[in-house]
């Protein structure tokens, strides 16, 4: 059973379509990969995902409730982990301090969040010393599995990710991958968006995304 | 609260922001500070003397209502002259009854009057430095220049036709104890014998040191006085005491008639004064070959004591309720005295108003620039946040809660400041207020001509029956000059103001905070994160 469906979604920004007639099923322990040119949507269709915004047409199911029934904020801090293009971490705070806040916000319970926070920091391959330090000490790869272990802090069942590879050099890109593997293999729904055919061939499922060509 | 923990982080990791915010507010709270202590200062001062001091008050006729009202009333214009001479004469004074009537007014405190008349002497019992025989313009004189002054006033104003006939000695009854303000105050004491008994209506009078050493007195020994108009209509009182007094003379004898010599004033019961009016008055009716205008006449002056200021104004309706007419004004030497010496303060006081008022709207201004830069700013901060699906009420509460902490901050110090600068400070400006209330004072009655007077002689008792300052011993030396002017506090900061600064710090942070707010409510995370992108 599908934990996220689209359900005929068409978006535009303003008078401009993006996105026309989707449907898109999702389920858990799978590792997804939406593909497509720049320009196509991806980034648009990930945040209909996560309920940054709402279709223009259509339904968003989760769990089998209407998306657009639920309180977006709810939603968005709970169900839905996020890993942002560009990992979207406040920048002044410590990577340790980033994965808390995430489990402050979502209201998460546990019995120790700094205990949680650095195992995971620590799962996704950050060093000890590095958990302490600010955002804009670390590099793009670092920042990237602090937005993981953010997007994983507060447990949700889905995760979604912006161009999880696309700053990173391709030793690091794999590593990453296997992350993600790991995790749909854990049980979480893992959809990822990338324009590269190298994402899409460690993917369970792929979804193709065109951009749409202006109606004459 | 995570949001507390993020905004006292978000604090420690923008210093240099919340320094040049707190900085501000700092300037704006040791301001406020100490225009809330002046005005604190003002207020305290006012208690702490309203506190201490029971309100007498007077009242006294208005001639010049009373004389625009024939004027007004009559049709065909000009003065009805024996209206006026009705007015001018003994009529313009109120009864014992009627003072007594007002007097029941449920704001009064306590009620006394004293009577005053005239007496000669006799063979054997003379008035102290009889230089000169008195003329009748004596009482006229008298009662164009020391009018003004003390509360000789009421009984002058009312009656100053009664005062044409003046004696060797002033006759003064007391209808109580209460009424004698010199011994009360101590610038008079018996020093042999006893006062007369309260409302006696015996012939017992006490008599001054200089009067019993010039006729040779002692206690228990008896003195004969009569009418001045008939000089066989004679009284006998026995001495039951002998007082001495500090009271300088100012008015020399010489000029005025030694009944106005104090050493010539003799003090009874009024009672047993009134019970001598009255058979004068017997006397005289009886008698045809005298005038009922000869007998002896005293003039009368009432006071009413109230416990507090707040019971002194509702009498003024009370007794207006009770029929005192138009044309009789309520006075209290007390409470003019109290409000000129509260001059400078106030004045002050007002002025710190306006400084108080100016520095926080210039201080909110500042503020609400600050925090609209600031989250303008931070405009990525609140799109992860909300993004990260942080509420937006969340968001704000976290920028609001970081304003709060550096202006409190800014308040506990400015605070501090503010109670260590705020009395020497508050000291200053108003040494500076009384001055210049001086010099205005001082000029504009140089323009009188009457610079010298007003500065130099202000009869000794006005102090005593002013502002009641010198008993309350907390403001004992707050008072300085003929004037009376409070020119010294010794404590401006209070708890008051403590919560006052609170308050403003609460009332700024929300101010400030409102335009943050504003624009988080507005700020979409799509756009905000699309924009970095
Ligand atoms: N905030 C926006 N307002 C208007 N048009 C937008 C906005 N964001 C994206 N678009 C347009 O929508 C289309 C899809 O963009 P996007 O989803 O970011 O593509 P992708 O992530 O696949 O590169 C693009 O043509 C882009 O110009
Ligand atoms: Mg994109």
């Amino acid at each position: 059973m599908a934990i996220l469906s689209l359900q005929n979604i068409s978006f535009s920004y303003d008078k401009t379509p993006v996105l026309k007639d989707i449907s898109y099923d999702f389920e858990k322990g799978k590792l997804y990969c939406i593909v497509g040119k720049s320009g196509a949507g991806k980034t648009t269709l990930l945040s209909l995902l996560s309920g940054l915004t709402t279709p223009s047409s259509g339904t968003i199911l989760y769990d089998d409730k209407d998306v657009a029934k639920i309180d977006k904020y709810t939603f968005r801090s709970k169900y839905i982990g996020v890993v942002f293009q560009s990992y979207n971490l406040i920048t002044k705070y410590t990577a340790l301090e980033n994965v808390i806040l995430a489990m402050d916000v979502a209201g998460y319970k546990t019995d120790n969040k700094k205990q949680k926070a650095l195992e995971l920091l620590k799962s996704v391959g950050l060093d000890e010393d590095e958990t302490d330090r600010r955002i804009l000490k670390l590099s793009g790869g670092q920042q990237q599995r602090v937005a993981i272990a953010r997007a994983l802090s507060y447990d949700p069942d889905i995760i979604l990710a912006d161009e999880p590879t696309g700053n990173l050099d391709r030793e690091t890109q794999s590593e990453i991958m296997a992350i993600f593997r790991s995790l749909a293999k854990q049980g979480k729904c893992v959809i990822l968006v990338s324009h590269s055919p190298d994402v899409a061939a460690m993917c369970d499922e792929c979804y193709k995304l065109t951009k749409l060509t202006k109606k004459s | 609260m995570y949001i507390i923990k993020n905004a006292l982080r978000c604090i420690s990791r923008s210093k240099g922001r919340n320094i040049l915010i707190g900085i501000i507010s700092l300037v704006i709270a040791v301001s406020a500070c100490i225009g809330l202590s002046i005005r604190q200062a003002a207020e305290s001062a006012k208690q702490s003397i309203l506190e201490g001091m029971s309100v007498t008050a007077t009242i006294t006729y208005d001639r010049q209502s009373a004389m625009s009202n024939i004027g007004g009333g009559k049709g065909n214009g000009g003065f009805d002259r024996n209206q006026l001479e009705a007015i001018m004469g003994g009529a313009s004074s109120l009864t014992l009854e009627e003072y007594q009537l007002y007097a029941t007014a449920d704001s009064v405190s306590d009620f006394y009057y004293t009577m005053t008349a005239y007496f000669n002497g006799s063979d054997g019992f003379e008035p102290v430095n009889i230089s000169e025989a008195l003329d009748d313009n004596g009482g006229t004189l008298n009662g164009g220049l020391v009018g003004g002054y003390s509360d000789e006033t009421a009984r002058i104003k009312g009656g100053l036709a009664n005062m044409m006939s003046a004696g060797d000695f002033k006759i003064i009854g007391y209808s109580s104890e209460s009424a004698m303000v010199d011994f009360i105050s101590g610038v008079s004491l018996i020093t042999d014998g006893v006062v007369f008994a309260e409302q006696t209506d015996e012939n017992v009078c006490i008599i001054s040191e200089e009067l019993a050493i010039f006729n040779n007195l002692s206690v228990g020994d008896s003195i004969t006085i009569t009418n001045p108009n008939i000089d066989t209509e004679a009284y006998e009182l026995t001495v039951c005491g002998i007082y001495s007094s500090t009271e300088t003379n100012n008015i020399p004898s010489s000029m005025f008639g030694a009944g106005e010599d104090p050493a010539n004033r003799i003090y009874m019961s009024a009672a047993a004064l009134q019970k001598i009016i009255d058979a004068s008055v017997t006397a005289a009716n009886e008698d045809t070959e005298t005038e009922s205008a000869d007998a002896i006449t005293a003039t009368l002056s009432a006071t009413y004591v109230f416990a507090d200021t707040d019971a002194y104004y509702a009498f003024e309706e009370e007794a207006r309720a009770l029929g005192l007419g138009d044309t009789y004004t309520i006075t209290s030497a007390d409470i003019t005295s109290f409000e000129n010496g509260m001059t400078p303060l106030n004045t002050l006081s007002t002025m710190a108003g306006w400084f108080l008022i100016v520095i926080l709207i210039i201080g909110a201004v500042i503020l609400v620039v600050l925090n609209i830069f600031n989250v303008r700013e931070r405009k990525y901060e609140v799109g992860v946040l909300t993004a990260m699906g942080m509420k937006k009420w969340k968001v704000a509460g976290q920028f609001m809660c970081e304003v709060l902490v550096v202006t409190m901050i800014a308040i506990v110090i400015g605070a501090g400041i503010g109670a260590v600068s705020s009395v020497p400070v508050t000291n200053a400006l108003l040494e500076n207020q009384v001055s210049s209330q001086q010099s205005e004072s001082n000029r504009i009655e140089n323009n009188f001509g009457r610079g010298g007077m007003m500065n130099g002689s202000i009869p000794s008792g006005e102090n005593e029956s002013g502002l009641g300052i010198k008993e309350n011993n907390k403001f004992g030396n707050m008072v300085s000059g003929a004037a009376n002017y409070i020119t010294e506090v010794n404590s401006a900061m209070n708890l008051t103001v403590v919560l006052q600064m609170i308050g403003i710090g609460l009332l700024l942070t929300l101010i400030a905070s409102v335009a943050s707010v504003l624009f988080i409510m507005r700020y979409d995370p799509l756009k905000i994160l699309a924009n970095r992108d």
